[in-house]
C-alpha cells in the first residue's frame, strides 16, 4: 500500500460573510479577495509542508491543476512540482494531473512533463485529467468537447512520447506538422499515468480500458466510493484483465491528534471552511461537460457530494468524508475501507481549508509516527 | 429541366405528409431531422430558441399557419433531431439549412427565429441572399456591441429562479412559471441538459461570429428586428447592431417583454411578424 501526500493549496484568508456574500469560490470570485502578501506566505510554507512529507515515510507528494479559485492555489502544479524537484531526492512527484483540453497545442504537457521526469531522475507520476466543470468556464473551453480533445490530446502526447520524432499528427481538434518534443521522459517507455476521476462512467471505462491508474477524487459519500471501485475492476474484467490495486488510488482526508476529542477540535472548523465555503461551485458543471447519462447518475448521487444539503459532523463520519481521530482510530478505519475498497494507493492530506500550517504538521507527523507503520500490509482482501 | 436536374444533384427531394402540425422526420444528408408543418401559402420557416418552443405544434404556428405554409424544424442536436456530431458551429447549421430547403425544394423562403434561431437565420441570409425573401430576428444573438452585456445563460441555467429573471420581464408572470418550472422532473432536465449542450457546442467559444457585421450588406430582403424591450440575455442594443449593418431593417420593441416574446407577449409576437411577412 503506497501513500502519497496531497495538497490543494487552498486560499485560507475568505471574508467571514463569504457564504452570505458569494454564490461560488470559483470562476467568478473576485480575485480582489486574493492577497499577494500573504499568497508569498502560503506558497512558501506550503512547499516546506509538502517537502517534508519524504523525510515522514510518504512515498510521494501530489500537486494539481485548477484555474480562477480559492480552493486550490495552482493554475500550474508543474511549477509546483518543479520547486518540490528542488527540495526532495527519493519521493515520488505526482501531478494528477495537466487539464489536457487547456493546452494547444497538448506537447507543451508531453515536454513539460519530460522535464521534470528528467529533472527528477524519473521520479515523476504524469497525471493527465479532463479538468474540472468550472475549468471550462475559467477557459472559455468548449464543454461539449471536452472528452475528445481530452483523448485526442492523451493519445497525442502518448505518441509523442513513445514514437521517434518528428511525425505529423491529424486528428478531428489538433494539427501538428512537426511532433518532435525535446527532452523525451527519463522512464521508458513513458512515466506512469494516473487519471483522477469523479465517478463518471465514461472516465472509469476509459481508465480501465487504457490499463492506467484511476484515482478516486475525495469528498464523495463512501457508497459512491464503493460503486466507483467496484466499477472499475468491473470495467478492468470487460477488458479482458484483472484490476491490479495499485491501479486505483483512494483520495481521502485525514487528521491524528492525541485523542478523538482533540483531533476533531483541531481539524473540524477547518474542514467545514473548505466544505461550505472552498467547495461552493465546484460542482458548476456546463452543458455537455458530461453525458445525459452522467448527468442522470450526478443528479441521483447529488446527495453524496460533501458539499450541499447543510452537512453535520455525523454525516462526515457516516459517509467517511473524512477520517479523523485518534492515532488507533485513523488506522482502524483507513485499514477497513483500503480493504473493502480493494485500493493500493492512499493519497491522503490534512492540510485542509483553512488549518493553520503547524497543526497540519502536526498531524502529519502523528500520521507518519504512529499510523503509517501500521496501515502499509500487502494484499487487500477484494 | 435544367433546374430539375440541378436540384435532384444536392440529393433525394424529401416528401412530407399532409397532416397538420404532426412531428414528422426526414434526412438531411445523414441527419435524422425533426420538421413540424402545416397551412398553405407562401413557405415560412420558423427557427427555435434553446427553450423547447420546437417540441409541439404551438398556438402561434397555428396562427400563422392561417396565411402561411408554416414550416418547423428541430436544429440537429435539439430534441429528437440528430446530426449533433456532425455540428460544431453556426455555420454547419446554416449549411444544414440549405441542404434541408434542398431536400424540400424550398427556393425562397421568409425566414426567421427567436434567439438562437434568429442568429441562425442571420447567417443563413448572408450566405443564400437569393434564397430568402423575408427575414424576421427576434432577440438575436450573433453580433458583438459594447453598448450592452451579452447575459450567460450557461452562468444561471442551474438556478430556476435567477433564470426565469433573465429571461422574462415578468419572472412571476403565468408563461414564466410554465416555461421555467421549479421542480421540473428529471425526463425534463435531461431534456433541457441536451438542448443546452447543443447549445453550448454552437456558442460556447464565441457567443457571436466576427465575420457577421462584415456580411450583413449581403441581405437585400427586408428585414424585421423585434426584441423584447426588457430583454436581459440579449438586449435590444444588439438589435441595433444588426440595424447598423442590415440595409432594408426596421427595428420594433415589444414592451413589457423579455427575452423571449412568444411566450411573454405571444400576440403582438404573431401580429407583428404575420404583418411584416404579408406585406
Amino acid at each position: 500500500m503506497q501513500y502519497f501526500f496531497f495538497h490543494l493549496m487552498p486560499w485560507p484568508h475568505l471574508p467571514a460573510d463569504f457564504d452570505q456574500k458569494y454564490d461560488s469560490a470559483w470562476i467568478w470570485l473576485p480575485n480582489s479577495l486574493y492577497d499577494p502578501v500573504k499568497g508569498h506566505d502560503l506558497y512558501r510554507e506550503y512547499i516546506d509542508t509538502l517537502a517534508s512529507v519524504e523525510d515522514l515515510g510518504f512515498d510521494g507528494v501530489c500537486v494539481n491543476e485548477h484555474h480562477q479559485n480559492a480552493y486550490g492555489l495552482m493554475p500550474s502544479p508543474n511549477l509546483i512540482a518543479s520547486a518540490l524537484i528542488q527540495r526532495t531526492r527519493h519521493c515520488k512527484i505526482a501531478v494528477i494531473g495537466n487539464a489536457l483540453p487547456m493546452y494547444n497545442p497538448p506537447t507543451r504537457v508531453a515536454e513539460e512533463y519530460a522535464m521534470l521526469d528528467v529533472m527528477s531522475g524519473g521520479r515523476l507520476i504524469a497525471g493527465m485529467v479532463l479538468g474540472g466543470g468550472p475549468e471550462y468556464y475559467s477557459y472559455q473551453m468548449n464543454p461539449t468537447h471536452a472528452r475528445e480533445r481530452f483523448r485526442e490530446a492523451l493519445d497525442l502526447v502518448v505518441k509523442a512520447w513513445t514514437t521517434p520524432g518528428p511525425f505529423t499528427w491529424h486528428s478531428k481538434h489538433y494539427f501538428l506538422r512537426y511532433v518532435n518534443p525535446w527532452p523525451r521522459p527519463l522512464q521508458q517507455p513513458h512515466p506512469p499515468i494516473w487519471i483522477p476521476g469523479a465517478g463518471s462512467l465514461e472516465t472509469v471505462e476509459f481508465v480501465a480500458q487504457r490499463r492506467y491508474a484511476y484515482m478516486g477524487l475525495p469528498f464523495f459519500h463512501i457508497d459512491v466510493s464503493r460503486r466507483m471501485y467496484d466499477g472499475f475492476r468491473e470495467a478492468c474484467r470487460k477488458a479482458g484483465y484483472t484490476a491490479k490495486p495499485e491501479q486505483m488510488g483512494w483520495g481521502i482526508t485525514t487528521y491524528v491528534a492525541e485523542t478523538d476529542r482533540q483531533a476533531r477540535e483541531e481539524f473540524e472548523p477547518h474542514f467545514w471552511y473548505f466544505a461550505r465555503n472552498l467547495l461552493k461551485g465546484i460542482t458548476m458543471a456546463p452543458p455537455g461537460y458530461m453525458t445525459p447519462r452522467s448527468a442522470a447518475a450526478a443528479f441521483k448521487n447529488r446527495g453524496k457530494f460533501l458539499y450541499g444539503g447543510d452537512k453535520t459532523w455525523k454525516d462526515v463520519e457516516e459517509g467517511v468524508y473524512a477520517i479523523v481521530g485518534s492515532p488507533q482510530t485513523v488506522i482502524q478505519k483507513i485499514n477497513h475501507y483500503r480493504k473493502e475498497l480493494g485500493v493500493g494507493v492512499c493519497l491522503t492530506g490534512s492540510g485542509i481549508g483553512s488549518m493553520p500550517h503547524h497543526l497540519a504538521r502536526k498531524g502529519l507527523q502523528m500520521f507518519s509516527r504512529e499510523v503509517l507503520p501500521h496501515v502499509r500490509d500487502e494484499a487487500p482482501t477484494v | 429541366m435544367f433546374e430539375t436536374l440541378k436540384k435532384l444533384k444536392y440529393g433525394a427531394r424529401v416528401l412530407l405528409s399532409r397532416s397538420g402540425g404532426q412531428p414528422e422526420t426526414i434526412t438531411v444528408n445523414g441527419r435524422p431531422t425533426v420538421l413540424m408543418h402545416a397551412g398553405e401559402g407562401p413557405p415560412f420557416v420558423y427557427l427555435h430558441s434553446s427553450l423547447g418552443e420546437s417540441l409541439m405544434w404551438l398556438p402561434f404556428y397555428q396562427a400563422w399557419a392561417k396565411q402561411f405554409r408554416v414550416l418547423v424544424p428541430t436544429h440537429p442536436g435539439f430534441g429528437k433531431s440528430g446530426g449533433f456530431e456532425q455540428i460544431d458551429t453556426i455555420e454547419d447549421v446554416a449549411f444544414h439549412y440549405v441542404e434541408l430547403f434542398d431536400a424540400l425544394g424550398l427556393d425562397e423562403v421568409i425566414l426567421g427565429g427567436v434567439s438562437l434561431g434568429g442568429w441562425i437565420a442571420a447567417e443563413f441570409a448572408v450566405r443564400w441572399p437569393e434564397r430568402v425573401k423575408k427575414l424576421f430576428l427576434c432577440n438575436a444573438p450573433g453580433l458583438w456591441t459594447d453598448d450592452a452585456a451579452l447575459g450567460d445563460l450557461f452562468r444561471v441555467m442551474y438556478d430556476r429562479r435567477a433564470l426565469r429573471r433573465m429571461l422574462f420581464h415578468d419572472p412571476d408572470g403565468h408563461m414564466a412559471r410554465l416555461v421555467i418550472q421549479d421542480e421540473p422532473d428529471e425526463e425534463k432536465l435531461l431534456a433541457a441538459y441536451q438542448n443546452m449542450t447543443a447549445l453550448a457546442r454552437l456558442v460556447w467559444d464565441r457567443p457571436y461570429d466576427p465575420k457577421l457585421a462584415g456580411r450583413l450588406h449581403r441581405v437585400q430582403c427586408p428585414t424585421l428586428l423585434l426584441w423584447g424591450a426588457h430583454d436581459q440575455l440579449v438586449p435590444p442594443a444588439f438589435g441595433e447592431a444588426y440595424h447598423k449593418h442590415l440595409p432594408h431593417a426596421q427595428m420594433k420593441l415589444i414592451a413589457d417583454c423579455g427575452h423571449l416574446p412568444m411566450f411573454e407577449k405571444e400576440q403582438e409576437f404573431v401580429e407583428t411578424i404575420a404583418n411584416f411577412c404579408k406585406e
